[in-house]
């Protein structure tokens, strides 16, 4: 259970991680494959306006899908250390000191 | 002909600015009467909620700068410095990501706090140092700006002008602490919003636009004029190391920012932190995009209409004199100056907490609740009242581009605060040396300080993306591989991690009292990692065009 567990918060992190990064710099993808400077969007180029874009909705949306997941995980997580020390009402919110 | 700003009616202006900080200092007041403690005062009682978090957030990221700097850099540069500043909004989202929740979780306060309680007292002095340098260049930059735009407003010479824009933003930002610096910067990122966006409908409809209702996004039918006349505009102008070089330099320095990850602290729970990053990315994407359209449109208006605007900093201001109401332009001001503030209290309230409470911990590390707080507020008024006097002729290294800074946190702490909390094997004495050594060299070879010794040339030197693309890189590879070494090494047993330090990192994943030793460690993928760097480090290395 716990091997599972962390193996799901590795790929979570990764994941994310990488869906943030595309997201932030998809100009990038424009320079690596000049192909797809092609066309318009709502009258913007569109290696102008695809990156503003997934800056903001696209990161928006990204965000949305983590909280949503992340949350999820969380519960999974507290509900497993539950399961190892009832007595401790909330261990992950105390301070290591 | 040249176009320049300058308010029809200074009274209107300063009818404005009076308003806001009446509402500051209203703020500030109340915001006081709820903090009793230390945990009130750095992190609002770790109580503050989604929506207002998110505003918090947006606010204190958009600097003076996204009135006045970037807009000019839009103008100089055009789309490429669209495309940098898009991806400062992935910022918050990925430090909350790789360890703002965890931090939450142990109740941090600074990102030094954690430090503190991974490494120990050494590498926490290393680390409050360069991040304290930061903060001062922040605010610094910050309090200059306010300086020049309260000499531009009214017209004072600009020394009196930071004498009464310093002092008053250092009143009211002490009196509140973080609650006060929270519900001011939401406030304050609502009024930055309207003063962006609002105005720009009316500018776009008189340069002919019918997508004024909605600015950000909606002037489509202005780009024929303006391919016709700068028909490089749209240009990506530079190659792919230029827009790599992106992603050491602003996206990892920014995750290390303490006033940035201070907001994630404060929230009401790790959840509510998720939470508020959703909002963030609405709320900043908004002001952002706001932010591209001024830029169009000052280009579009030196194109179309002949005019030059010699002081870039203020094409905004300058579109609003020329197309709008008097009171609508001072109110633009507002919104510029309403920036500069919430970036400064989250600078400030940085530099409080790293010396009232990170570095009074290893001073003085039993004193109780209550003196944590006097000397919060102490540290707080007195970093604020060092920004305005250095204001007066700040150092000229201190000046430096703050996206320069950038790199040299990416280089000093950001290597210290990932790998310190997915990393059981991150070493004491590695973190000193890599962070230290690494430091020193992206000082070296930036074009401020030994301009002789520079890596790269131009804008990506000034802005710290070739060094950072060396020095990043190299912190990491450096941390990790000395790390490994020094681990195994018993005459330095002193600095290898103790089973206290390796369970903080369980217990702040959210594992409780579970420990595992097998979790966040071993050598294999930190070796990747660290050969992907060599990679990096070597590819910045080689001559820029």
């Amino acid at each position: 259970m716990k091997e599972k567990i962390y193996k799901k918060e590795i790929r979570i992190t990764i994941l994310f991680s990488v869906l943030l990064l595309l997201a932030g710099h998809s100009a990038s993808i424009f320079v690596l494959f000049p192909g797809l400077q092609q066309g318009t969007l709502w009258g913007f180029p569109i290696q102008y306006i695809v990156p503003i874009l997934l800056g903001w909705f696209g990161i928006a949306i990204i965000c949305l899908a983590m909280t949503l997941v992340c949350n999820k995980f969380d519960d999974e997580m507290e509900e497993y250390v539950s399961t190892l020390s009832p007595e401790n009402d909330n261990p992950n919110e105390n301070p290591p000191k | 002909m040249p176009a320049e700003y300058a308010l029809s009616n200074v009274w209107i202006g300063l009818g404005v600015v009076i308003v806001l900080f009446a509402i500051f200092y209203a703020v500030g007041y109340f915001s006081s009467r709820k903090t009793t403690s230390d945990e009130d005062f750095y992190a609002a009682g770790f109580s503050i909620g989604p929506v207002t978090n998110g505003l918090g957030m947006a606010a204190t990221w958009a600097s003076l700068a996204t009135f006045l700097g970037v807009i000019a850099l839009i103008l100089r540069l055009q789309v490429p410095f669209v495309y940098l500043w898009i991806q400062w909004a992935i910022s918050i989202p990925l430090l909350t990501l790789l360890y703002g929740t965890s931090l939450r979780r142990m109740k941090a306060f600074t990102p030094a706090s954690f430090i503190r309680h991974r490494y120990g007292k050494p590498s926490t002095i290393v680390i409050i140092c360069w991040m304290i340098l930061i903060m001062v260049m922040y605010a610094l930059g910050q309090m200059v700006g306010l300086g020049q735009a309260f000499e531009l407003l009214f017209g004072v010479p600009y020394n009196v002008a930071i004498v009464v824009a310093g002092l008053a933003t250092v009143g009211f930002i002490t009196i509140g602490g973080m609650y006060g610096a929270t519900y001011n910067a939401a406030f304050q990122m609502v009024v930055m919003t309207i003063a962006m966006i609002v105005p720009m409908g009316a500018i776009m409809k008189a340069m002919g636009s019918s997508g004024w209702w909605f600015p950000p996004l909606a002037y489509g039918d202005m780009v024929p004029d303006m391919i016709k006349n700068i028909p490089t505009f749209f240009d990506m102008k530079y190659d792919f190391r230029w827009y790599f070089a992106l992603i050491p330099a602003f996206t990892l320095g920014p995750v290390a920012l303490p006033h940035l990850a201070m907001k994630v602290f404060t929230s009401s729970s790790v959840k509510s932190a998720r939470w508020a990053v959703v909002w963030f990315a609405i709320f900043l994407g908004l002001l952002f995009s706001g932010t591209y359209v001024v830029g169009f449109a000052g280009n579009f208006f030196t194109a179309t209409t002949g005019r030059i605007i010699e002081k870039a900093d203020q094409t905004i201001l300058i579109l609003n004199v020329f197309y709008n109401p008097t009171l609508v332009a001072a109110f633009v001001m507002g919104g510029a100056i309403a920036a500069g503030l919430s970036t400064i209290g989250g600078n400030l309230m940085a530099i409080a907490g790293l010396v009232g409470s990170d570095l009074l911990g290893i001073i003085a590390p039993d004193m109780n609740s209550a003196k944590r707080m006097k000397w919060g507020y102490a540290a707080l008024g007195l970093g604020g009242l060092a920004a305005v006097l250095m204001a007066f002729n700040p150092p000229r290294f201190l000046v430096t581009s703050i996206l320069w800074a950038f790199g040299l946190l990416a280089t000093t702490a950001t290597p210290a605060i990932l790998l310190g909390v997915w990393w059981k094997e991150a070493n004491k004495l590695a973190l000193i040396i890599s962070s230290m050594v690494c430091g020193i060299i992206f000082i070296v070879i930036s074009p401020h300080v030994l301009p002789s010794i520079c890596v790269g040339s131009g804008l990506v030197a000034a802005l710290g993306m070739s060094g950072g693309m060396v020095t990043i890189p190299l912190s990491f590879a450096m941390f990790i591989i000395l790390s490994i070494a020094f681990n195994r090494m018993p005459a330095l047993k002193a600095y290898a991690p103790t089973l206290a330090d390796k369970k903080v990192i369980d217990r702040i994943h959210g594992w409780g009292t579970d420990y595992d030793e097998s979790r966040y460690n071993g050598i294999k993928w930190p070796l990747i990692i660290s050969a992907i760097c060599v990679a990096v480090f070597i590819w910045g290395l080689q001559p820029w065009t």
